[in-house]
């Protein structure tokens, strides 16, 4: 039996593939980057673009004369600075509330037997395999009656529908890493159950608590469906830049569409640590 | 969990000494619970419910259980153009987001320098709103857009060649209709979605534990085997819960198919807002069209579990 040459002669196949890996894995990983930015590279671009650039079939990937005149242009209009109260306001509203609604709950459900807690999490994300518009056409035909539409309050209610499964979920995750010792050793100290979730639960849950709640904010800030169907006449920042397409110049769209998602790079910039691989990996396994 | 006791007497009404009893000492929870049940009761399962009665309502006012919006739906072209759509454009971006994600993520996985910065760039569409997305696919697929610009650019280097002669002409790609306005609509929806699908890649890949590789390298496998034999099978838990979370959303695609084929190639979502938004004012086939919204993807999710996981557990 003869194991060293078969083995070297494997060893000598296996250089055939490492020789294009060395190129192809760097083009591909540059490749990547290039993919990702570039349409954000053309949305900065374009709102600085004068008029004359973008005509013709061959738009320039460059601009040689930057121009602020459409973000003087839109920021100097009326339509910009509403729907980025509604927006900003009613996503903020949206994430408080939700996360008033969904933590205490997510406590309990975090300390009930694992089969139970996993049949209500499941619960929970089956709600969300139900298209929107099975909910929304519903919610919205009563909201209607009860004068909700164009509603801050509207809104706000149906922004919670789509994320309160989503943040009791993640919620669950966190308060089930929170010790039950912990809980115990405070009650012998004499704390109330409603001291104990105050003083010690919720605190040492804050991290995980304000991840959710930024994936609450921006949901509602990017948030498209609902807000259409709950809006006649004042817009959110999202329905602004699906008017701006609708009717706007390139560029116009292209001013108001950076401007929505100028803050949410800043979010995800900060948020980037916690979308470590490792995060979602408890779920899969679950 | 502390026991609290003593609180029977606050109890007017005679239920069962056992059921009192438990309510009494989970009084706290029940509390602390009941905003999210009472919410999720009252603003998803009754409205879901309400639509699925409205989709069986007769408009007229005739008797309840009725297949009148059903028949209505599935009798126009539009409704069966919008249900073929959809599943193209489900299944074209949902091929091209997991095996495009899976490729990333296999090259994030190596070790090289700047990793921290590539992955994270990688992140950036997540936080891009869908719409603005649809905004610049509008900027690239456009008959004045930057990706004819760039074939106008390959023209001409071709045409370099002594021999080539070929005359590039300019097409609006979402204006064009068919397969290329569903493909505009399928890459749009890819771009957006490609960091969640890698993240989901990149905790499989992370969670195979090293000593399998080691134990395949001893046994002389080459890359490639180990890509098939051991990568791949590892990773179909991860791969199915990538393909189910995206198709649940493909499905049920809706701004992007709105800006992007608006008016030319319907799916279901611009189908039932359609419906739904004035002039037709129509909230009964609105409702029965995303009844069977629903069902096609529970349809899918149950086919895929039933005979592509099963066989894929079965080969690996």
């Amino acid at each position: 039996m003869s194991a060293a040459p078969t083995v070297a002669a494997r060893r000598s196949r296996r250089d055939r593939l490492d020789r294009p890996m060395k190129v192809i894995l760097p083009m591909w990983i540059i490749g990547t980057v290039i993919f990702v930015l570039f349409p954000i590279y053309l949305i900065f671009m374009v709102s600085f673009a004068p008029g004359s650039a973008l005509f013709g079939e061959r738009p320039s990937l460059f601009i040689t004369e930057p121009t602020t005149m459409w973000w003087q242009r839109v920021l100097e209009s009326g339509d910009l600075w509403a729907p980025l109260g509604k927006s900003l306001t009613v996503a903020t509203l949206t994430t408080l509330l939700a996360i008033v609604i969904a933590s205490p709950a997510a406590y309990v459900i975090s300390r009930l037997s694992p089969g139970l807690r996993y049949t209500i999490v499941i619960g929970l994300l089956v709600t969300r395999m139900f298209p929107e518009f099975a909910i929304g056409i519903s919610v919205a035909t009563r909201f209607a009656r009860f004068g909700l539409v164009d509603d801050y309050v509207g809104l706000i209610l149906a922004h919670l529908i789509g994320s309160l499964p989503f943040i009791a979920w993640i919620l669950v995750g966190t308060f089930e890493t929170v010790p039950r010792e912990l809980e115990e050793a405070a009650q012998i100290d004499g704390a109330s159950r409603v001291g104990t979730l105050t003083r010690v639960v919720f605190p040492l849950a804050a991290p995980g608590i304000a991840v959710a709640s930024l994936f609450v904010w921006l949901y509602s800030w990017n948030e498209f469906l609902y807000a259409r169907l709950l809006t006649t006449n004042q817009n959110t920042l999202p329905l602004q830049v699906f008017t701006a397409i609708d009717r706007g110049s390139a560029q116009q769209m292209a001013t108001v569409a950076a401007i929505l998602t100028l803050p949410i790079l800043l979010v995800v910039y900060f948020l980037q640590r916690y979308l470590r691989p490792g995060a979602l990996s408890g779920a899969v396994k679950g | 969990m502390a026991v609290e006791e003593g609180v029977a007497g606050a109890a007017s009404a005679r239920p069962s000494p056992a059921r009192r009893g438990w309510i009494a000492r989970h009084r706290f929870e029940l509390l602390l619970i009941t905003p999210l049940v009472g919410y999720v009761l009252v603003l998803t399962i009754a409205p879901i419910l309400d639509t699925v009665r409205l989709s069986f309502s007769d408009p007229d006012g005739a008797g309840f259980p009725s297949l009148q919006s059903y028949r209505e739906v599935v009798g126009t072209d539009v409704f069966r153009t919008a249900v073929v759509n959809t599943i193209i454009v489900a299944l074209l971006s949902l091929s091209m987001e997991l095996s495009v994600g899976l490729a990333i993520a296999l090259a994030l996985h190596t070790k090289f320098r700047g990793r921290g910065l590539v992955r994270t760039v990688s992140l950036i569409p997540l936080g891009v709103p869908t719409i603005v997305s649809g905004a610049i696919m509008l900027l690239i697929f456009n008959r004045s857009g930057f990706l004819n610009s760039l074939l106008f650019s390959v023209a001409d280097l071709i045409n370099n060649i002594p021999g080539v002669d070929w005359e590039y002409r300019a097409i609006g790609w979402t204006v064009a209709g068919g397969v290329k306005s569903l493909f505009v609509v399928a890459f749009a929806d890819m771009w957006k979605v490609l960091p969640v699908v890698t993240l989901i890649f990149l905790a499989g890949l992370q969670s195979i534990p090293e000593d399998v590789y080691e134990a395949a390298d001893v046994d002389g496998a080459t890359k490639w085997q180990r890509f098939v034999r051991i990568t791949l099978p590892l990773l179909i838990p991860y791969f199915t819960m990538a393909l189910i979370l995206r198709a649940i959303d493909a499905f049920r695609i809706f701004e992007l198919a709105l800006v992007l084929a608006g008016g030319i190639e319907p799916v279901l979502g611009t189908y039932i807002f359609s419906r739904y938004a004035p002039p037709t004012n129509d909230p009964y086939t609105a409702a029965a069209a995303s009844i069977v919204l629903f069902g096609i993807i529970m349809l899918f999710i149950v086919l895929y579990l039933r005979f592509v996981a099963r066989r894929a557990e079965m080969v690996a």
